[in-house]
């Protein structure tokens, strides 16, 4: 299986991280080390410092400090090309599909540059919801949240994704679609290595191998135990 | 009248070929990018060159012009439009109006500041209903609707059209799927850059050169990209026929306004919707 795959099983090595916006210091000396096949989720308030997180790992941001090792890598400074072609595969905040593509070619630009066969391509992301088939030919600006999400998250899958990064994926959804979206999680955990940015902790608790919670840019507390990630009440205050 | 109509569309199937340059650089990029008169100005100047100096005919001489602008735009972009990625737009706007500046004192330099003429390269007129319609305008009024044509289709079809019409929407997220859209934009705007020298070989014939001719023609195009809305192709298309149309149906009115009119639409358009920035 996956595990194993990289040097003592890690996938990803963060240490010392500090990230600034102009000079405003946004992440505080951030560390964790992240196992293959892992599903870790990162909880936090707004303005946390969260997307900024993912963002760094997904090579988006430039670190003013620290270091971000893949498989014993370093990727921090390579650009998100570049950490996008090793495998990981970024799935931003606010489902942002490219609305004046139709839906396949949403999913083309994903397979383009992989070299990924489209038709392939096509079929990963309707295993995923087959539902989306009707709308392959429309534009992706006529779907609705859930399916923009649903579009983003099966497309990540195109290839061989290595770490998806994903940045609150329930968020602004009904219910309903909460669940079929957790439910997919859910599918993927296990087969890929995945970091999942949540504040949903309903979602989380159904989840998380382990959760990271993050309070004005740092990380400031990370849950491992099982039997707690499953009881929500037991870290809400935390928040 | 009929004629005037014709005589807009003329104007603004040039404007429309120059200004789609300009257009994809400012949404695609966040560039306003004043070198673009100075591509313009190369293909008028060129075909002026190859046609009086070397006796070459006007299509071979319009190829000649095209290509000849190709390592112009592509040292601009290279060493210009590239580093100013991401930086602030009055930093664009600096470094590429002193590139025009530079270009248009070689272009005095070279050939003088005085006007050259270029005479009419198919020198017939066809009879339409009532009126005499010169071959040429019908020519250049064709040719710009397959350039509308073919870009569409470029748009719609190729992966680089796809990728520039994503990208011109979320430059982000193009780059997050491992596409390295700095290169996408590179090839647009050298494709950017040879139409506009080929509406500087197309204008010559029916305008005069004169260095100053890209500020000139810059300035109209601005108003296109500006009524047109930034990176939006359709409009930069509908803008700059429209604005071709007012050019030509002031100017049969009284002469002089003709242009004045075209910063009065820009005015008006601009007061019901700002550009959003
Ligand atoms: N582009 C930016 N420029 C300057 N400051 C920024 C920028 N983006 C975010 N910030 C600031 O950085 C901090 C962390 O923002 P970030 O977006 O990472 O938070 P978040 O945890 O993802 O929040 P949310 O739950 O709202 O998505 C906030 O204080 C925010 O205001
Ligand atoms: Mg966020």
């Amino acid at each position: 299986m996956l595990l194993g795959k990289g040097r003592d099983g890690v996938i990803l090595t963060v240490e010392n991280l500090e990230v600034h916006y102009g000079r405003a210091k946004v992440l505080h000396n951030i560390a964790f080390k992240m196992d293959e096949g892992e599903l870790v989720t990162i909880v936090g308030r707004n303005g946390s410092g969260k997307t900024t997180l993912l963002k760094t790992l997904g090579g988006f941001l430039k670190p003013s400090a620290g270091s971000i090792l893949f498989r014993g890598q370093r990727i921090d400074g390579l650009g998100p090309e570049n950490v996008a072609l090793k495998g990981i595969r970024y799935v931003f905040q606010d489902k942002r599909v490219f609305g004046e593509l139709t839906v396949k070619e949403n999913i083309e630009l994903a397979a383009y540059p992989i070299k990924e066969n489209l038709e392939k391509a096509v079929q990963k992301v309707l295993s995923v919801y087959p539902r989306l088939e009707k709308f392959l030919h429309s534009k992706a600006k006529g779907l609705s949240g859930g399916e923009r999400q649903i579009l983003l998250i099966g497309r990540v899958l195109i290839g061989q994704p290595q770490l998806l990064l994903i940045d609150e994926p329930t968020e602004g959804l009904a219910a309903k679609i909460i669940s079929e979206i957790t439910a997919i999680l859910l599918s993927m955990k296990g087969q890929f290595s995945m970091i999942v940015v949540e504040q949903n902790l309903a979602t989380v608790a159904r989840l998380a191998d382990k959760i990271h919670i993050m309070k004005e840019g740092v990380m400031f507390k990370e849950i491992t135990d099982p039997e707690m990630i499953r009881q929500p009440s037991q870290y809400e205050n935390d928040l | 009248m009929l004629q005037t109509i014709f005589y807009g569309l003329t104007i603004g199937g040039i404007l429309y070929i120059i200004s789609i340059g300009l257009s994809l650089t400012f949404g695609a990029m966040g560039i306003v990018n004043f070198s673009h008169g100075l591509i313009y100005a190369i293909g008028a100047y060129t075909i002026y060159a190859v046609m009086a100096k070397m006796g070459i005919n006007f299509i071979l001489g319009a190829v000649i012009a095209v290509l000849v602008s190709i390592p112009f735009s592509y040292i601009i972009e290279k060493y210009v439009i590239r580093r100013l990625y991401g930086e602030s737009i009055d930093y664009a706007i600096i470094a590429t109006y002193a590139v025009l500046l530079i270009g248009v004192d070689a272009i005095k330099w070279i050939w003088g500041a005085s006007p050259l003429p270029i005479s009419d390269p198919v020198g017939i007129s066809i009879q339409f209903l009532t009126m005499e319609m010169p071959l040429y305008r019908l020519i250049i009024i064709g040719l710009t609707l397959l350039i509308l044509i073919g870009l569409s289709l470029f748009f719609k079809k190729t992966i680089i059209g796809k990728i520039i019409i994503a990208g011109l929407g979320d430059r982000e997220a193009v780059r997050g799927l491992g596409i390295r859209l700095d290169k996408y934009f590179a090839i647009i705007f050298i494709l950017g850059s040879a139409l506009a020298a080929l509406g500087g070989v197309l204008y010559s014939p029916i305008s005069t050169l004169h260095p100053y001719m890209g500020f000139h023609i810059l300035i109209l195009c601005f108003a296109v990209v500006i009524v047109g809305g930034m990176g939006n192709l359709r409009g930069t298309a509908i803008a700059a026929f429209s604005l071709g149309l007012v050019m030509a149906i002031t100017g049969r009115i009284w002469g002089p306004a003709a242009e004045a009119m075209v910063y009065v639409v820009m005015a008006f358009v601009l007061m019901i919707r700002p550009i959003e920035t």
